[in-house]
């Protein structure tokens, strides 16, 4: 067998052309900037890179944004998976607003929803009343950090899932039924591995929103450094100490624990196709 | 004719439809969005007097660290109006203005000038009059963070002086202070927003031009304002930008723009913005009798901007010191 050429040709005109537009936008919009980062990290050096990022408080922050942005992300694998599922297999008055409403969070410019979280839940807010008089605070904590991370990401695994739900015909979970399957053993063994490439897709796109969130974060978020400073903001400060260095550092830092779990990610998806069967 | 001609075209003709008229951009900080907006209305018309075409004036507000930063990345801003000397020394270092720039306007290039205070709640509950009230223990103060916020810094060499002036160890009493502060917002706009209208802490440092808006807009039976027995001289400083002037005329513009805050029209409007301004002949009386007299400490008897910055606020400086052990 001889091996099989670098490009495959295809009967479909058009190749080099949308290749060459493809290539040419990628670069200027992500491998440029990216590019400029590492370049920048290049001429600070590796050992004053680690000197930057090896110091308590930027430790503390990478360790509350990436904390937080996983409980997020886990928080909204699971309800926006319920939220798609609902939207998909039930008829409901007031489904189709629902339904818009769920794009609501992609719209919005994050420092608008970030005042309004802030508005709700400060101790003088209608809900952050409530809670406050149980002495839960809510804004100005790592729970306001979360509540936003959880706002900003939960369109992501629901748009991704909802398609793939809408695949799933109910005869599906009719033939399992009929071949004596409990409602739990079908949901284990039938609808969740369908679902789970699209919602670790979802899964990975909320966490990755979280973890670069800055405009809806720093008005919940009381930024008190050590406690609830997010690595984000440790950036701007180093840039408004015209420091680019060692926001560069930061940033490359975020950058390469975000690939990490971005790779990872993409290895259990690729498992699980493997496992149901259509690669 | 196709939309891929007319697009090319339009961007043509919005081009030479600015070009017609002189243009003028001054780079702003945050709290200065009224006081501008007043003065480029003033000026304009005032040039239009003299016999000149109608300038076309724009003004950009933002973080004052934030708006250096885009003019030093090349943001075409003809005219600085900042909140401090240092982020126009920065500017300086690229080269597009001379590094003695703070000489060549009066009063260290600082048309108007301001100070700290702090605003309380209505009947100030808690009994604040002094800086020394503010580390009392269940004292709740708010300030934005100085590393992010130029005002901010004003509000922490305030607290320093004060403490130098009553021989405490100005760096423990700020400490202190900052150990009472419960949210940090980025910026001084957020720092107000967050005491007025999230309802918490029991103290505000603001500017005092801030503190006085806060009143006017959110009712003065909300809230009162404190003067301490002293506090800091801050001078948001202005200066024109020689590496972005495009020609004669547009320097021509920009010098008259920064020489009209100086006139006793210009001193007028800081006046009526809060602001402590020099020539109050033009002014209205009750603009200028608002302003209680404090003890006012000079950025240059602690040491300069130069020394300051780097001590207090660069990385690992004294400010970090207060979280972070060196």
């Amino acid at each position: 067998m001889s091996r099989a050429p670098l490009i495959q040709r295809t009967a479909m005109p058009g190749l080099g052309l949308s290749a060459g537009i493809t290539f040419f936008m990628l670069t200027l919009v992500v491998a440029l900037p990216i590019g400029a980062l590492l370049w920048q990290g290049a001429n600070f050096g590796l050992s004053n890179i680690w000197a930057t990022i090896n110091r308590d408080r930027v430790w503390a922050a990478l360790w509350l944004s990436f904390r937080l942005s996983f409980l997020a992300a886990c928080f909204n694998l699971v309800f926006g998976v319920i939220l798609a599922w609902v939207l998909v297999r039930y008829r409901f008055p007031g489904r189709r607003i629902i339904d818009a409403a769920v794009d609501l969070p992609f719209a919005l410019p994050t420092a608008v929803a970030g005042i309004a979280l802030t508005a709700l839940y400060a101790p003088n807010g209608v809900l952050g009343g409530l809670t406050d008089q149980i002495g839960w605070q809510i804004a100005y904590t790592r729970w306001g950090i979360f509540l936003a991370l959880v706002f900003v990401g939960l369109p992501f695994v629901t748009r991704t899932v909802q398609p793939v739900i809408e695949e799933i015909e109910t005869e599906v979970e009719e033939a399992s039924a009929t071949l004596g399957a409990s409602r739990s053993h079908t949901l284990r063994h039938v609808i969740a591995p369908m679902l789970m490439p699209a919602a670790l897709t979802g899964f990975a796109l909320s966490l990755a929103r979280a973890v670069g969130e800055y405009g809806s974060v720093i008005f919940i978020a009381g930024n008190i450094p050590l406690r609830t400073e997010i690595a984000p903001l440790l950036i701007v400060i180093q840039l408004e100490e015209y420091n680019y260095d060692a926001a560069g550092a930061i940033g490359l830092a975020m950058l390469a624990i975000s690939f990490t779990m971005l790779l990872f990610i993409n290895l259990i998806q690729i498992w699980s196709r493997k496992r149901i069967g259509h690669v | 004719m196709t939309l891929f001609r007319l697009i090319p075209l339009a961007c043509l003709t919005l081009a030479s439809a600015a070009q017609a008229q002189t243009t003028l951009l001054n780079v702003s900080y945050d709290p200065t969005r009224e006081l501008y907006r007043e003065v480029n209305e003033a000026f304009a018309a005032h040039w239009a007097e003299q016999g000149h075409e109608a300038p076309g004036i724009e003004t950009s507000h933002g973080g004052s660290g934030a708006q250096a930063r885009s003019v030093i990345d090349g943001l075409a801003a003809q005219v600085v109006t900042l909140a401090l000397a240092s982020d126009i020394d920065q500017i300086a270092t690229t080269g597009k203005l001379p590094t003695d720039w703070q000489s060549k306007l009066p009063h260290n290039s600082s048309p108007y000038t301001s100070t700290i205070v702090f605003l309380v709640r209505d009947t100030n509950p808690k009994g604040i009059a002094d800086w020394g009230d503010l580390t009392a223990e269940g004292v709740e103060v708010i300030t934005p963070n100085p590393k992010t916020s130029g005002g901010a810094r004003w509000n922490y060499l305030a607290a320093w002086a004060w403490a130098e002036a009553n021989d405490r160890d100005p760096a423990e009493f700020v400490g202190q202070l900052f150990a009472n502060v419960p949210v940090l917002d980025t910026g001084a706009r957020g720092a107000t927003t967050t005491f007025a209208q999230r309802g918490i802490g029991d103290v505000l440092l603001a500017w005092e031009n801030e503190a006085y808006l806060a009143l006017a807009e959110l009712g003065e039976d909300q809230f009162d304002i404190v003067v301490p027995s002293l506090s800091i001289l801050a001078e948001p400083p202005v200066a024109l930008v020689e590496g972005n002037i495009a020609d004669d005329a547009q320097r021509e513009l920009a010098t008259a723009y920064l020489d009209y805050l100086y006139t006793p029209e210009g001193q007028a409007l800081a006046f009526k913005h809060y602001y402590r301004a020099w020539d109050a002949s033009a002014a209205d009386p009750e603009d200028v009798a608002r302003f209680p007299d404090l003890d006012l400490v000079g950025i240059d008897d602690l040491g300069g901007w130069a020394k300051l910055q780097p001590e207090h606020f660069g990385d690992g400086g004294i400010f970090d010191q207060i979280y972070v052990a060196p």
